[in-house]
């Protein structure tokens, strides 16, 4: 008999015009790993939704057919009450965190669920260290990267030990190493997973089967990906930024960067990878000027821009177009055809909140590249970006180097090969160019 | 300390500065609590303090004109219709000085308790804290989130200065503050929050400075009741 199972399921959200899942019926078996693919806004999140129950009860919205989970209706059957044979991870780390200190937000879930107090601590202590967090423990979430923070999310799944896995791009966050680690320990648990990832070459050798959906519709095997091509190369031109022996901590924590060196130049791409928490943010911020070293030297000519991690920040105006135009005193002529350029021309009313998630990122590109920096960074460009939109991404970036020096942070090994000239990885211990 | 020890200590000290009629007695308070939340960071314990601050230095100002008390007019100004003569007192002043410094050590409470003490904790402890202490989680959020958005804006070229350009910040913070507060409910109900049968990390005991705390605050409010 199926752990898991949704039969005919068409669900629309309130005030949504089409449906985000139609008709989909599957069925998972225990211990089965699932990957699941398709472009942004296809219904992945929510299929994994509906397995949590919080399709309906969280969201509302129209729902027809059903979902079971080990036997239980999600009709009759609360999130809440599924807690525990169900885990998920949702795609943002930084809006599923509870709890302050790392031990006792993984503690929470299980708090939740009437663990008898003693075992509490040790789980809590044994789903860190087996994705690799153990020494976060008695760290403070704030302090966290984005990537040690996604590390904290899973481990808080795990804890439950849970018999269906929901993760929606659980490896988003993390670097090449971690993230292959972890899949392989979710293949290895024995427990039913469904695996939501838009680097579909991560879940591939872990999975038993793959499903794709295509505007809510459900199919099995993988869709059809556009390749990310190499690109050509320019010949890199004057030093726009030049980083020299920059030390840097943040108040009252141990030193990030200790003598650290890189120049860009005009016309070169520069692609910053790393463990997670070794400081590939805080170059870039250092580099566009977000951060002062503490010694050492940042040297700039022309003017500078960053794309944040969270393109939630680029919600600043009411209308897309105005948000664009923040960065070029309001010049909306300017902002259109940045708009145009990401692929959003048809958008520029729209309040920035409305847009999906992968519109918001294109968004947040947008407002960047109209101010035509002579030094772009970009961090984490490709996070939650569908692979076909990640190859516009790449070539969008290749066409506009020769005007400017390029940082991209990036986690996507496949992404850096495509667009970057040189790389620099930085370590625990050393930086290697 | 515990959370609850600190929690009683703070409350007793902004209920003695409440029902105390001694500008002294209200001003030590303040001067105390100015220091516990001095402890915090800096970078984040200035905005609660400034806010605070400039809030009873708001009502030390305009106390004088709104009230009509006393019999020793130290400045006589004006007619103004519908407030009529305008006129300072010397207990308006003492009353204006009360006042603030009531409202300064209550906001210096509050600051205290958001800056410093473990509100993990006090999520963890008793049922009816939680909804509480997950609402006050919301100012640290939101200093994070105004953060965020002042550096989004930087990050292309935008300076963010004076109160306008801060002001205009209010509405999208509102926004992801609500959108961030779905988000939570959401993943806190996935992990089951709600559900019946509860448990919890194991409590640590209580120690001899926490019950001693408990206890100074019952008496400082006793005091504060009986003599000030």
């Amino acid at each position: 008999m199926a752990l898991a199972r949704t039969r005919n399921l068409t669900f629309t959200y309130p005030e949504a015009e089409a449906p985000a899942l139609r008709d989909v019926s599957l069925e998972l078996e225990a211990g089965e790993v699932v990957g699941v693919f398709g472009v942004s806004g296809s219904g992945k999140s929510t299929l994994l939704r509906a397995f949590a129950g919080l399709v309906p009860h969280f969201h509302g919205g129209r729902f027809e057919g059903s979902v079971e989970v080990a036997g239980r209706d999600t009709r009759t059957t609360r999130p809440a009450e599924l807690a525990g044979t169900v885990a998920t991870v949702f795609q943002d780390p930084e809006e599923q965190v509870v709890l302050t200190h790392v031990a006792r937000e993984v503690a929470f879930g299980l708090e939740n669920l009437g663990t008898p107090p003693r075992q509490i601590l040790p789980r809590a202590y044994e789903a860190l260290g087996a994705v690799g967090a153990a020494h976060l423990a008695e760290r403070s979430a704030v302090e966290l990267s984005s990537g040690e923070l996604q590390r904290v999310c899973l481990a808080s799944a795990l804890a439950l030990r849970p018999s269906l896995l929901l993760l929606d791009e659980p490896t988003s966050q993390l670097d090449p190493a971690g993230a292959a680690e972890f899949l392989e320990l979710v293949a290895g648990l024995g427990v039913a997973a469904l695996i939501v990832e838009q680097r579909p070459a991560r879940v591939l050798r872990h999975a038993d089967r793959i499903v794709h959906l295509d505007a809510g519709r459900l199919f099995d095997g993988e869709p059809e990906w556009p390749e990310l091509a190499e690109q050509d190369r320019s010949v890199p031109g004057d030093v726009v930024c030049s980083l020299q022996d920059v030390h840097f901590a943040y108040p009252r924590r141990r030193p990030v960067l200790t003598g650290f060196d890189l120049a860009l130049r005009r016309g070169e791409i520069v692609t910053l990878a790393g463990l997670n928490g070794t400081g590939k943010t805080t170059v870039a911020k250092l580099a566009a000027g977000l951060l002062k070293p503490d010694s050492g030297s940042v040297v700039r000519t022309g003017r500078a821009a960053m794309l944040l991690q969270d393109p939630g920040r680029y919600a600043v105006r009411e209308r897309a177009e105005e948000e664009v135009a923040l960065g070029v005193c309001g010049d909306r002529a300017r902002a259109r055809r940045a708009l145009a350029v990401v692929g959003l021309a048809g958008h520029e009313r729209r309040h920035p909140r409305d847009l999906s998630s992968g519109e918001r990122e294109r968004l947040a590109l947008a407002s960047v590249l109209v101010t035509e920096p002579d030094l772009l960074v970009v961090d984490e460009p490709t996070r939650g970006v569908d692979p076909a939109r990640k190859a516009q991404l790449a070539e969008l970036l290749r066409s506009e180097a020769g005007r400017r020096a390029t940082l991209v942070v990036t986690h996507d090994e496949e992404f850096a090969a495509a667009v970057g000239d040189r790389s620099v990885v930085l370590g625990r211990e050393a930086v290697r160019v | 300390m515990r959370p609850a020890s600190a929690i009683a200590l703070l409350a007793a000290l902004a209920t003695v500065a409440l029902i105390t009629a001694h500008v002294v007695v209200a001003g030590a308070i303040t001067c105390l609590l100015l220091g516990v939340c001095l402890r915090a960071p800096r970078s984040r314990a200035r905005l609660y303090i400034a806010g605070t601050l400039l809030s009873a230095l708001a009502v030390f100002v305009l106390t004088p004109f709104i009230e009509t008390i006393g019999s020793h007019p130290l400045l006589t100004g004006p007619i103004v219709p519908v407030l009529g003569q305008i006129d300072i007192t010397s207990e308006e002043l003492w009353s204006a000085g009360l006042n603030a410094l009531r409202l300064a050590a209550v906001g210096l409470a509050f600051a205290a308790y958001a800056l410093l003490v473990d509100h993990d904790r006090l999520l963890q402890s008793v049922r009816f804290a939680r909804p509480a202490a997950l609402a006050t989680r919301l100012l640290p959020t939101l200093e994070r989130d105004a953060a965020g958005f002042v550096e989004s804006l930087r990050a292309r070229g935008v300076e963010v200065t004076g109160v306008r350009g801060r002001a205009e910040l209010l509405s999208p913070l509102l926004a992801s503050s609500l959108e961030r507060g779905l988000n939570l409910a959401e993943a806190m109900e996935a992990r089951g929050y709600g559900r019946p049968g509860r448990s919890g990390l194991p409590a640590p005991p209580w120690r001899a400075r926490d019950v001693a705390a408990v206890a100074l605050a019952v008496a400082v409010v006793a005091a504060g009741a009986l003599w000030l």
